[in-house]
């Protein structure tokens, strides 16, 4: 009886991005400005949509499957950040300069994504302020979402105390 | 099955109101010269009794054995004042012209250190025996009002709740009490505030107000009669009678009221956050002298002494505090590092929380923690510079665990071992007494070995014939219970605390939340949903998880996810490439489903800030805090809320919770310092 987490994928653009957790939360009108210039894409597992410190070249919403954000740490290897689930985004350095990527975002399942092309997108939101005033906020709400998950995970919560550190413990 | 998330335990009955003092023959007044008073002492003596009275000793007066009348502090007073005791010389003769010393009578009744239980282990088998205490008879001569009242305090909470201290009812019932009326009083006393003295009203054998050339004295016991029928009294003339009244009266007057009690505990509880904390623990220096003056703290921790093998072992009750360091230290830190909050503490206890959990102030307004306290922080000025919600508690019900008191334990024996991470083992125990098999998906047992302190491990799992303890390596004593082999034995009491309520949530959606080790005391939940199935709407499970393979009963969970009417989602924090389930903290998972939550109830346990992230990310999906209920950790001792650390606020985490609902917790959840 798992309820479905994910919208139903959809061939229609501006019912695919209403649809979305980032859709919802822009007026219709941007939504239909987005849909305009946006495109369905679906990418194989394994397939990395933005690498860290290279333009990015597209910004995402994510429709259906996991995409990890995973950044490399020599002698660790690649290790996972986050992972964005469908209705969040990917690729909001197409949006904010300096457009650099700031992890390697790697479909780790196969990922239905709608895709908006950088220098497209930048210059819609540059002509139209309507639109703009609809985009900026919902796309700074998504990223301080993922700054205060960010902070909570830096707290290492479920870390032990390594025994003897401080004092030693009766436990 | 019956769970609520109600206290396992009764809470303290009402008071009963204090019984008048007797009408007895010969009760008095009568007048007992001052050269008579050691016949006094004498004809105690020669009824077997040790006689404790007050003897001046390294530059104060303190109560110890005492042979003779020569002994008393005959014309020694003292001056108190706000972090200042001085002895003066009076030129009269009296014997109880002085206040208080540093001690009262919990030294005697009380005493710092008591013997609890021994436990012997013998490989593979663990037996324990409760400690004898064997007190002498007493005589306490010179009991101030405030002290009586303060041995009532304790009474109240050695002898009127749900459990008994033995060590205590012991000592108390060898006691003879000789009280003794103030005729003077220290700039620090404020017992008239605190309704308490200068007039000693019951609880005494025999009660004396010293005049000039010696006592008016009365009884106020058959015992305390029968000495009066030995001693060469004289019937009081009505001329001394009045002067002994007058003098009390005079006390009081001059004592007058400097803290106006109507509303205290109210008024006290609404300033958790006043910024008077700050200024107070600025001058505090957290020595817990205070505590250790106080006659009526009760507060304790439980001691190992053991020979060098483990084999022997003898668990000791000794004086702890509020103010220690390690008073409400954890595995995984302290939820009291600031002296801020240990005063806090402090104070809110026994002016606020103490009628919550006795019914009755905590304080008898000796004012002992004023002069003793090397700053001189002046408890009376700190109250009324703090000033006004109200106190509300859980009904409890009667349902009481086996081997409920801290010396007392019941054994079982480790029948499986199953480890389920690099520091995680999860014992199977069998052999157990029936109590633990009818405890409640939430509940606790405080588990020991001979020569390392009890520990409160939750249950997570209550099988047919065996329960299961799902442990941590945090320091020797986890490692101890982890290293146990099969067919070992264990010491256990409980099941303690309260219950995920399981039946309430009949009907209703259910998300249970939990981060770590946090999914042990949920498993029995999980347990029992699952036996229902039927009766639950959908069913939702988040786990979070450091790294894959901190992920504990990853069969079992595999196994949850493949029946389909459960939603099993399992996220960590950090992963490598090979892990393709979601990484983030559990919240993430939450914000992104699209359950609507107004039926559902929620059980979350992890550290208490993955708690209040997930607790904060459930009302956002229309969950009513109501139904949201979480569980707190805490230092624990004695598992019955009478060792005092594990309290937060009015709130005892042992016999409160360890489940709570959001309400019951207001905004004490993930407040720090309480």
């Amino acid at each position: 009886m798992t309820l479905p987490t994910s919208p139903a994928p959809t061939a229609d653009p501006i019912a695919a991005l209403s649809a979305s957790w980032f859709g919802a939360g822009l007026s219709p009108e941007a939504v239909a400005r987005l849909a305009g210039i946006a495109e369905l894409r679906d990418v194989a597992a394994g397939t990395e949509l933005t690498k860290e410190g290279h333009i990015t070249d597209a910004f995402s919403v994510v429709l259906t499957g996991r995409v990890a954000l995973r950044m490399l740490v020599p002698e660790r290897g690649m290790v996972t950040i986050l992972t964005v689930e469908p209705g969040d985004v990917i690729g909001w350095s197409a949006i904010v300069p300096p457009h650099r990527g700031t992890a390697n975002a790697v479909a780790i399942e196969p990922v239905r994504v709608l895709e908006l092309q950088g220098e497209r997108l930048r210059a819609l939101l540059r002509s139209d302020h309507a639109l703009a005033a609809s985009v900026y906020p919902r796309l700074l709400q998504a990223v301080a979402r993922r700054l205060a998950a960010t902070r909570l995970q830096l707290l290492d919560l479920f870390a032990r105390e390594e025994w003897g550190r401080h004092e030693v413990q009766p436990w | 099955m019956v769970s609520d998330d109600r206290s396992p335990f009764p809470s303290w009955p009402a008071a009963a109101p204090a019984a008048p003092v007797p009408a007895l023959p010969a009760a008095g007044p009568w007048f007992l010269a001052r050269p008579n008073l050691g016949v006094l002492i004498d004809l105690l003596r020669s009824d077997g009794r040790t006689v404790i009275g007050p003897t001046v000793e390294d530059g104060t007066i303190v109560f110890a054995e005492i042979a003779s009348a020569d002994d008393l502090p005959a014309g020694v007073g003292d001056v108190q004042a706000p972090g200042s005791y001085r002895l003066v010389t009076h030129a009269n003769r009296r014997v109880f012209d002085y206040t208080v010393g540093p001690q009262g009578p919990k030294r005697w009744l009380f005493p710092p250190r008591a013997p609890l239980s021994v436990g012997h282990r013998d490989g593979g088998a663990v037996t324990f025996e409760p400690a004898a205490t064997e007190p002498s008879r007493l005589a306490l001569i010179g009991v101030r009002a405030c002290e009586l009242a303060a041995m009532g305090v304790q009474d109240r909470v050695f002898l009127g709740g749900p459990f008994t201290d033995e060590d205590y009812r012991a000592r108390r019932g060898n006691v003879l009490v000789v009280a003794v009326n103030c005729t003077t009083a220290s700039s620090t006393c404020f017992c008239t505030s605190m309704g308490t003295g200068p007039e000693a009203r019951g609880g005494y054998d025999l009660v004396m107000t010293e005049v000039d050339d010696g006592f008016v004295v009365r009884a106020g016991s058959p015992e305390g009669a029968d000495l009066i029928a030995r001693l060469p009294v004289r019937a009081a003339d009505a001329g001394l009678v009045v002067e002994a009244s007058d003098a009390v009266a005079r006390v009081a007057a001059a004592m007058g009221d400097p803290v106006p009690t109507a509303g205290l505990h109210d008024r006290l509880l609404a300033q958790w956050d006043s910024p008077h904390w700050v200024e107070i623990a600025d001058r505090c220096l957290a020595c817990a002298n205070c505590t250790l003056v106080c006659p009526t703290c009760f507060c304790s921790s439980v001691v190992q002494r053991s020979d060098l093998d483990g084999k022997v072992s003898a668990s000791d009750r000794v004086w702890d505090s509020c103010f220690t360091v390690g008073f409400a230290k954890v595995a995984g830190g302290n939820f009291r590092t600031r002296y801020r909050d240990r005063y806090r503490q402090w104070l809110t206890h026994k002016f606020a929380t103490w009628i919550d959990q006795f019914g009755t102030f905590g304080c008898v307004g000796c004012g002992r923690c004023i002069a003793w306290c090397p700053v001189g922080i002046d408890v009376r000025a700190e109250l009324m510079a703090i000033a006004p919600p109200l106190a509300t508690r859980a009904e409890a019900t009667p349902v009481l665990p086996v081997a409920a008191t801290p010396g007392d334990y019941v054994t079982g024996r480790v029948i499986a071992k199953r480890p389920e991470t690099a520091d995680v083992t999860t014992l199977v125990l069998g052999d157990l007494d029936p109590a633990f098999l009818a405890g409640r998906p939430g509940q606790f047992a405080m588990v020991t070995l001979p020569a390392f302190p009890p520990l409160p491990i939750s249950i997570s799992r209550f099988g047919r014939d065996t329960i299961e303890l799902t442990i941590r390596a945090a320091g020797p004593a986890t490692a101890a219970l982890i290293g146990l082999s099969t067919g070992d034995q264990i010491g256990l009491r409980g099941p303690l605390g309260t219950s995920w309520p399981v039946d309430r949530a009949v009907g209703h959606d259910v998300v249970v939340v939990t981060g770590g080790i946090g999914l042990a005391p949920l498993r029995p939940l999980l347990d029992a949903l699952i036996a229902q199935r039927n009766r639950f709407g959908t069913i939702h499970l988040y786990y979070g998880a450091r790294t894959p393979a901190d992920q504990l009963y990853r069969e079992e969970l595999r196994g949850l996810a493949a029946r389909g009417d459960i939603d099993v989602q399992l996220i960590v924090d950090r992963a490598g490439e090979e892990w393709t389930g979601p990484v983030g903290v559990v919240t993430h998972l939450i914000d992104r489903a699209t359950w609507d939550g107004s039926r559902s109830f929620g059980f979350v346990c992890g550290p208490e800030r993955m708690m209040e992230a997930t607790a904060e990310a459930l009302e956002a999906r229309d969950l009513s805090a109501e139904r949201i209920f979480v569980t707190l950790e805490r230092h624990m001792e004695c598992g019955i809320g009478l060792c005092g650390h594990c309290q937060v606020g009015r709130l005892f985490v042992c016999r409160d919770g360890p489940v709570f609902s959001l309400p019951q917790l207001g905004d004490l959840l993930g407040r720090e310092g309480i």
